[in-house]
């Protein structure tokens, strides 16, 4: 049976035999092929937009990089890439930690009760849609009833509207992603936690280290690889910033500070219907994203031994 | 001794700090329920951190639940919800078994497919202009179908169909079984958790989704709740939410609060997935995620 199976043993006769005996199975993934072609695959060919002006009627025509070099020297298009950049580099570096530390905190709680309470909450807002999470906040900052600023105004001071405000509504993106992830995120550092051998903490413990001392020493090192890893994975995911997140939080007083790529692509692409020009813009993200998550993939590999894929 | 009081003064605060970050998401929550719930000649007493309705009046639902449009978009979102997820389950688990049939020519072929597509993403306007060409605007099935597998979960699921010791497929196939009888009758049961909590996130994807169905659909009457959700509530569209005034009292109507409306859309559209969480951590803490891929 195995010889049959090993590649250097088949014969045409063999393979025709081994596809006859399969048949069905070809029959069961038709479907799902079919769907991979019709909605994944024909999008991908339909990127060559990027390089020719859309007709409505009749064929496109190849104009080169003729949209490139609109993008290139549109000043609108480098301050979304700005937006981009900036608004994810702060997410990875405040949103990146919190579920770490998150999940060691959990860690140390020893009634099953309360542990199941915090981990059914924390992980419920990653559930939610952004079109709720944004009716929630709109809310919680609202000027007039909102919780943040009620509490402001308790301590004295005058309340601010977050999200109409260019200076802070960054850090309400910021904040309402931490909101929503840092339970879901603690996930993969938990599962990574109960693996930690504990005979590593009984040696510990037996040299009188406290609680605190087991997690800087033992604890924290078991962990990371699997920070390295999330953090890699993170990395790769750079240019997306979050577009439902962004799309139902923005307003028309802040949109020039949280515009990125992906709701730029958007509104020239389908609201002003430059099809060819969003694509072009679609397809340079896709090129960083794809340098990105294989540079990514590779050191990842290289450091852990776990790629993406 | 005073070492025993330092760690139980630092379990303490852990277990504060815990609690703290737990309110920060149960009280925004319970403000905007606590805000659909009251009354609504108390409404002005309902502050940032109430979290129990002044009062107690279901004039709000009444309201959703008597426009003739919300009503459609509930059942829009059922319809392709349920829709939807039975397609998923049924293409995602049948494509996972036949991708693990060791053996099967042309099997790293279809799995490279796979990963093409986890790694390019074709953008916006190919996809949209892609589902025109298909003639699938304006059609329930462009938002059916426009995800009828997830690369993500399908994989998850063929790791645990790799797992499925292949004696007892061989048993099996020597007893006569077709590939039909072992993925109904030997694969799914063996992997019941792992397609329950992929069926669950399939299905809270379906009924979160609002993109893809604001830009597929345009017909307001074929429109999912979360889109009626994001009018009313993101671009504070407040017309479409007065849809049923006439059909109130003009007592009622007068009292109407709009924040208090939107609150209670929020939570219409917030049931189901508060529903089926219980399952989804029934099912989700069996180990079936550990460490694997998210999403």
């Amino acid at each position: 049976m195995q010889n049959l199976l090993s590649p250097k043993k088949r014969n045409p006769k063999r393979i025709i035999n081994k596809l006859k005996e399969d048949w069905i199975l070809y029959l069961l993934i038709a479907p799902c092929i079919l769907y991979f072609i019709l909605f994944h695959y024909f999008p991908l060919i339909g990127m060559k937009l990027a390089f020719e002006d859309y007709r409505i009627i009749g064929d496109n025509v190849f104009v080169g990089f003729k949209h490139f070099n609109t993008l290139f020297k549109s000043p609108a298009f480098f301050k979304v890439l700005k937006n981009t950049v900036i608004i994810s580099t702060m997410k990875i570096l405040i949103c990146f930690p919190i579920p770490i530390v998150l999940s060691l905190l959990i860690n140390e709680i020893r009634s099953s009760k309360y542990r199941k309470y915090v981990q059914s909450v924390v992980y419920l807002p990653h559930f939610l849609s952004w079109v709720v999470i944004a009716g929630i906040w709109i809310s919680l900052l609202s000027t007039s009833t909102g919780a943040v600023n009620q509490i402001i105004e308790a301590f004295n001071g005058t309340p601010v509207d977050y999200m109409t405000s260019k200076k802070h509504i960054r850090w309400v993106l910021v904040f309402s992603e931490m909101w929503r992830s840092a339970g879901w995120d603690s996930i993969i550092y938990l599962a990574a936690i109960t693996k930690i051998s504990y005979s590593l903490y009984e040696a510990a413990m037996v040299e009188g280290a406290n609680r605190w001392q087991q997690t800087i020493h033992i604890t924290l090192p078991e962990l990371r690889a699997t920070i390295v890893t999330v953090f890699i994975l993170n990395l790769g995911f750079f240019m997306n910033a979050g577009f439902d997140q962004v799309y139902n939080m923005m307003n028309d007083s802040v949109i020039s500070v949280v515009d990125i790529l992906d709701t730029y692509v958007y509104r020239v692409g389908l609201a002003n219907g430059q099809y060819a020009y969003a694509t072009a813009a679609s397809l340079f993200k896709g090129v960083i994203g794809i340098i990105l998550i294989s540079s990514t993939h590779m050191i990842s590999k290289k450091l852990t031994g776990k790629g993406i894929w | 001794m005073n070492k025993r009081i330092g760690e139980k003064l630092f379990y303490t605060v852990i277990l504060g700090v815990l609690f703290i970050v737990t309110l920060t998401m149960l009280i925004p929550i319970l403000n905007i329920l606590a805000l659909s719930l009251s009354d609504p000649s108390r409404i002005n007493e309902v502050k940032g951190m109430t979290i129990i309705p002044k009062g107690f009046s279901l004039i709000n639902y009444r309201v959703l639940m008597s426009n003739p449009q919300v009503m459609r978009s509930i059942f829009n979102s059922i319809f392709i919800t349920i829709t939807a997820t039975t397609i998923n389950i049924l293409l995602t688990s049948i494509s996972a078994y036949v991708l693990t049939r060791k053996g099967l020519i042309g099997r790293k072929f279809l799995i490279s497919m796979l990963i093409v597509i986890m790694v390019f993403e074709p953008g916006l306007v190919p996809e949209y202009l892609n589902i025109k060409r298909l003639g699938l605007i304006d059609s329930y099935f462009s938002v059916i179908l426009y995800k009828a597998v997830n690369v993500y979960y399908l994989i998850i699921l063929m790791r645990f169909f790799e797992e499925v010791p292949e004696s007892l497929i061989e048993a099996a196939k020597i007893d006569g079984a077709s590939h039909a009888t072992i993925l109904f009758k030997i694969m799914l049961p063996l992997a019941k958790p792992a397609i329950a909590t992929v069926g669950l996130f399939y299905t809270v994807f379906h009924w979160n989704e609002y993109f893809r169905a604001s830009i597929y659909l345009n017909s307001t009457s074929k429109w999912p709740l979360q889109v009626m959700l994001r009018q009313f509530v993101v671009l504070d569209d407040t017309s479409s939410m007065l849809g049923a005034e006439k059909l109130l009292s003009f007592s009622d109507a007068a009292q109407l609060n709009y924040n208090a409306l939107q609150a209670g859309t929020i939570i219409i559209a917030m049931i189901p997935v508060l529903l089926l969480y219980p399952l989804i951590l029934k099912y989700f803490t069996k180990g079936t995620f550990d460490g694997g891929v998210k999403y």
